[in-house]
């Protein structure tokens, strides 16, 4: 067999699997086992387990749980309604204030967590029925709570970014500080967004009725110790880990830890909580980590099958590209391939055949990085099938159709590809604050 | 009749495979005219490494590139592979060791009591020196010094007060960078510049614990014996000319790099300090030949080479 | 379905819940050695050397220990873009089919363990660091993992299968 089919074939098995529904990490799996012991020749059978082996070895992987187990305690500890009720007090008088404040809000997430499940959660169950109750138009109060989280795996600190060091061998500290920039301006973008549609259109966000924002300077003031505590976290994880004072995994711990205290000061650090975050946490790690399990695996197969070397020189000699062209194509590919792929299965399965040749084609590895990043929440938020959508539907209240979540995403994903058309023609705007502190 | 196809995999990243190997299996491929070809993998890119040997006898791979220590080879000469603090002066003691004084019948001899994989030929790699953020002037500055190295090496250098620590290849980059590490005692000057390592190390110590790593070829027994006689011949002179590449890459690269690399200081600690690491070296290789036999045996034969090279003198020990 | 079944999905539930309600609490353990290896390494400048091998261990028996129970859970996540459409009779069926896919990736994945496990008891394979860690507890714990896994998708395929013929088991 070619090596054109085996890549062909493996892929469009594996898209076939998915759309059976049955669980990621099995359809993943199971064609990476088919094609290990059928294909391989001798020993291909041991290529799923020795997956395991080659996690075992994915040290910073342990960031993963550490920063699920963070995201939970957060969200029990009530940090993110005292945030909220905040932006609430100080943004309501403006016309799509509460829009505005969610997306600060979700800034704020995005700086104590490292994935954007935790953002979308807290959104979902803490801003969204708040801005519904107040006449908010509901296609963009989803569109803001999605486009929101989506900040969560670029600002840092971010697990994904992280998968990405492991598979392209880059600094995480560097990749972190080069997606805050990006991830500063993208949510400069969307308030800059609210703020026009909300003056052209201001029944979308009608400002908050003065009873509820009628209170004294003195509390409103008080009302922002609210933002305390998430920069001290932010200071002790993100903080200690770029100055270097702590390692990234030991620096997971300490934002865990600090999860945990911040829970204790509020005095809502119950026995219950702890199980109930340490019980969740387990699920969505093992979630997390199958796939990737399964995913290395398919990965391996993929590429001791030769399918690696047909898709390269596909691009580099068959088509002939200039290295634009092929970098653009591989934004297209993964825009089409987030229909079908779980965000961590496309990360481990993907990544690993694109960023050598990026590398190879002299792009920095660590800018792209961020057009990845960026890239891929373009496309988990592309209808008609995109993993954030999905997700958005299941934690949304029923009034919102799934319909009004395709449209609400429009506006915001076109923001985000001229943001990544603006850092694709502006490499400093992620290379600076990297470069900055390296000094 | 149809073409055999080989899988090996280097512990090698890309980046310094480029060098020492991918040169040798290309030439290979164009000689073998498409009667075999050789697909080249780099570090942990089908298995990891630590587990390369098993995956080796399994057939999953069918040949491999390293030393025997990192593939953590389930044989008492394993030690020996890798750095073997002061076993070689010179990069040309490793191929003199094996063909002239009996190494190669040794590594034959540990390899086949082990079922399912044949041990094909040794090479020399670099020198061991250290590449640090901090200058190493003393003895007394490698105390508390955490570093990346060796299992075996690390072992050694443990005697004067290094922390050694092991992380995956790919993640010493950016322990460096966040502080985990301290420096790195893996490889020579050239390696350090090749892969990465002197961006973000500032001082090169240039007494090194070990002349020449050693590094060796290997092929599942199976996959060996049906390949015909002469491409048996000629992936023999695959490994000679990877073997003889690395001599003279590593060899002047060392020299150019110390003299016009910009990157990173040299220090030296004076030779009578260093001397006594040397004396540690021969106490260590005293406790390694209790082991076995076979490892009495090895060192029997690295003082033997050591006694010969030093009467001979000039140009092959200096004092 | 015969008694016999009901009982075997009875007795993995129960297996894989009591091990995943055990080694949910690991996440305690990883995050306070981590806290003190930093904790020791910066404020006393003593470096723990062997963290990060035992933190890789942790890690490993975590999420392969933690497997059964987490599909018990129902936390894996599916890509539902018909299947969150379907009846959920019309789940079931099509669960218990593609759970023949699911179990055969199990099959395979647990003949590497334990073959890759038999080899580290036969060679006494040990970790390369400087304290030398025997392989072999890990490995163990590793295919025991996937092993409930195995168990817990054979007891769901049985769960889809009463199900997906509308009785409950
Ligand atoms: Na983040
Ligand atoms: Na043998």
């Amino acid at each position: 067999m070619s090596y054109e089919m085996i890549a062909l074939l493996m892929f469009s098995t594996m898209m076939v699997m998915m759309l059976t529904g049955q669980r990621v990490f099995g359809a993943i799996g199971f064609v990476a086992a088919v094609a290990a012991l059928f294909l391989w020749g001798e020993g291909g059978v041991e290529m799923p387990f020795t997956a395991a082996s080659k996690l075992m070895s994915w040290y910073p992987l342990l960031t993963l749980p550490l920063f699920v187990f963070m995201g939970y305690m957060l969200s029990e500890s009530g940090i993110a309604s005292d945030l909220y009720k905040m932006f609430h007090v100080w943004m309501g008088p403006l016309h799509g204030g509460l829009a505005i404040g969610t997306i600060c809000l979700m800034v704020l997430i995005s700086a104590m967590n490292g994935l954007s499940v935790a953002g979308m959660a807290i959104g979902a169950t803490i801003a969204l029925p708040e801005m519904l109750r107040r006449g908010y138009d509901k296609v963009m109060v989803t569109g803001v709570i999605q486009a929101g989280s989506s900040l969560g795996i670029l600002v840092p600190p971010s697990v994904v970014l992280v998968l990405y060091g492991m598979i392209a061998r880059q600094p995480v500290s560097d990749l972190w500080l080069a997606g805050a920039i990006p991830g500063l301006m993208l949510a400069t973008m969307f308030v800059v967004y609210i703020v026009v549609r909300c003056r052209l259109q201001p029944e979308l966000g009608p400002v908050l009725p003065k009873e509820e924002r009628q209170m004294p300077l003195g509390e409103k003031i008080a009302l922002l110790k609210a933002g305390i505590l998430p920069l001290l976290i932010f200071v002790f994880m993100t903080g200690f880990f770029v100055a270097g004072v702590t390692s990234l995994v030991e620096s997971s711990a300490v934002g865990a830890t600090a999860a945990m205290l911040a829970a204790l000061f509020r005095k809502r650090l119950t026995f219950k909580v702890l199980e109930t975050t340490i019980r969740q946490t387990l699920g969505i790690s093992c979630m997390f980590m199958w796939i990737i399990l399964a995913a290395l695996a398919f990965g391996a197969v993929f590429d001791g099958l030769g399918a690696v070397k047909a898709i390269e020189s596909l691009f580099l000699e068959k088509w002939g590209l200039s290295p634009w062209e092929i970098l653009i194509l591989m934004q297209l590919s993964y825009i089409v391939m987030g229909m079908f792929l779980d965000d961590t299965a496309m990360l481990v399965i993907v990544a690993p055949l694109y960023i050598p040749l990026v590398i190879s084609l002299g792009f920095n590895p660590i800018w792209y990085g961020v057009l990845y990043t960026i890239t891929v929440q373009v496309a988990y938020m592309t209808p008609p099938f995109g993993y954030n959508l999905f997700l958005m539907k299941a934690m949304a209240p029923p009034e919102i159709s799934l319909v009004d979540i395709y449209r609400s995403v429009i506006p915001f994903v076109l923001i985000m590809i001229f943001a990544l058309v603006i850092v694709m023609s502006f490499p400093e705007i992620a290379l600076w604050l990297p470069q900055y502190f390296k000094g | 009749q149809s073409t055999i196809k080989w899988r090996l995999q280097t512990y090698a990243g890309p980046a310094l495979g480029e060098h020492v190997i991918k040169p040798a299996i290309d030439a290979f491929n164009k000689a073998a005219n498409g009667e075999m070809v050789i697909e080249l993998f780099y570090a942990d890119q089908l298995v990891p490494t630590g587990e390369l040997f098993r995956a080796m006898q399994k057939g999953t791979i069918d040949a491999v590139q390293s030393d025997d220590d990192s593939i953590a080879a389930p044989v008492d000469v394993s030690v020996f592979g890798g750095y073997f603090p002061f076993g070689t002066r010179y990069s040309l003691d490793v191929p003199v060791l094996f063909n002239q004084y009996g190494l190669n019948e040794i590594w034959e001899e540990a390899y086949d009591e082990v079922d399912g994989v044949k041990w094909l030929s040794a090479g020399a790699w670099d020198p061991c020196h250290f590449a640090t953020k901090d200058p190493i002037r003393s003895l007394a500055d490698l105390k508390g010094k955490r570093v990346f190295t060796f299992p075996t090496a690390g072992r050694f250098l443990s005697r004067f007060g290094v922390v050694p620590v092991t992380l995956p290849w790919e993640d010493i980059e950016v322990a460096m960078q966040t502080g985990e590490l301290d420096g790195i005692a893996w490889s020579g000057i050239t390696e350090d510049y090749t892969v990465g390592w002197a961006d973000v190390t500032n001082y090169f110590l240039t007494n090194n614990i070990s002349g020449a790593w050693c590094g060796s070829f290997f092929a599942n027994e199976d996959r060996w014996n049906e390949v015909p006689e002469h491409l048996k011949t000629l992936f023999k002179l695959c490994m000679d000319s990877s073997h003889y590449y690395r001599q003279h890459w590593y060899w002047g690269g060392e020299a150019q790099l110390r003299t016009e690399g910009t990157k990173l200081e040299l220090t030296t600690i004076p030779d009578e300090e260093w001397a006594t690491v040397e004396a540690e070296a021969y106490k260590f290789w005293d406790e390694i030949a209790e082991q076995s036999d076979r490892s009495k045996r090895v060192v029997d034969i690295l003082k033997k080479y050591a006694k010969t090279m030093e009467k001979a003198g000039k140009p092959y020990r200096y004092g | 379905m015969p008694n016999i079944i009901k009982s075997y999905v009875k007795g993995v539930d129960t297996l894989n819940r009591f091990t995943g309600l055990v080694t949910m609490h690991l996440i305690f353990v990883m995050i306070g050695l981590l806290l003190y290896s930093s904790i020791s390494r910066t404020l006393f400048d003593t470096p723990i050397n062997s963290v990060v091998t035992i933190s890789q261990f942790l890690m490993s028996a975590y999420y392969l220990l933690g497997g059964g129970f987490s599909m018990q859970e129902d936390a894996h996540v599916r890509m539902d873009l018909f299947y969150s459409s379907w009846s959920k009779k019309g789940k079931a069926r099509a669960d218990a089919f593609t759970s023949i896919f699911l179990v055969f990736y199990l099959v395979i994945l647990l003949y590497g363990a334990v073959s890759s496990t038999m080899y580290t008891i036969e060679v006494g394979q040990k970790t390369r660091t400087l304290i030398q860690y025997p392989l072999a507890p890990i490995k163990i714990l590793m295919t025991l993992g996937v092993f409930l896994m195995l168990l817990q998708a054979t007891a769901t395929f049985f769960k889809d299968l009463a199900k997906a013929r509308g009785v409950t088991l």
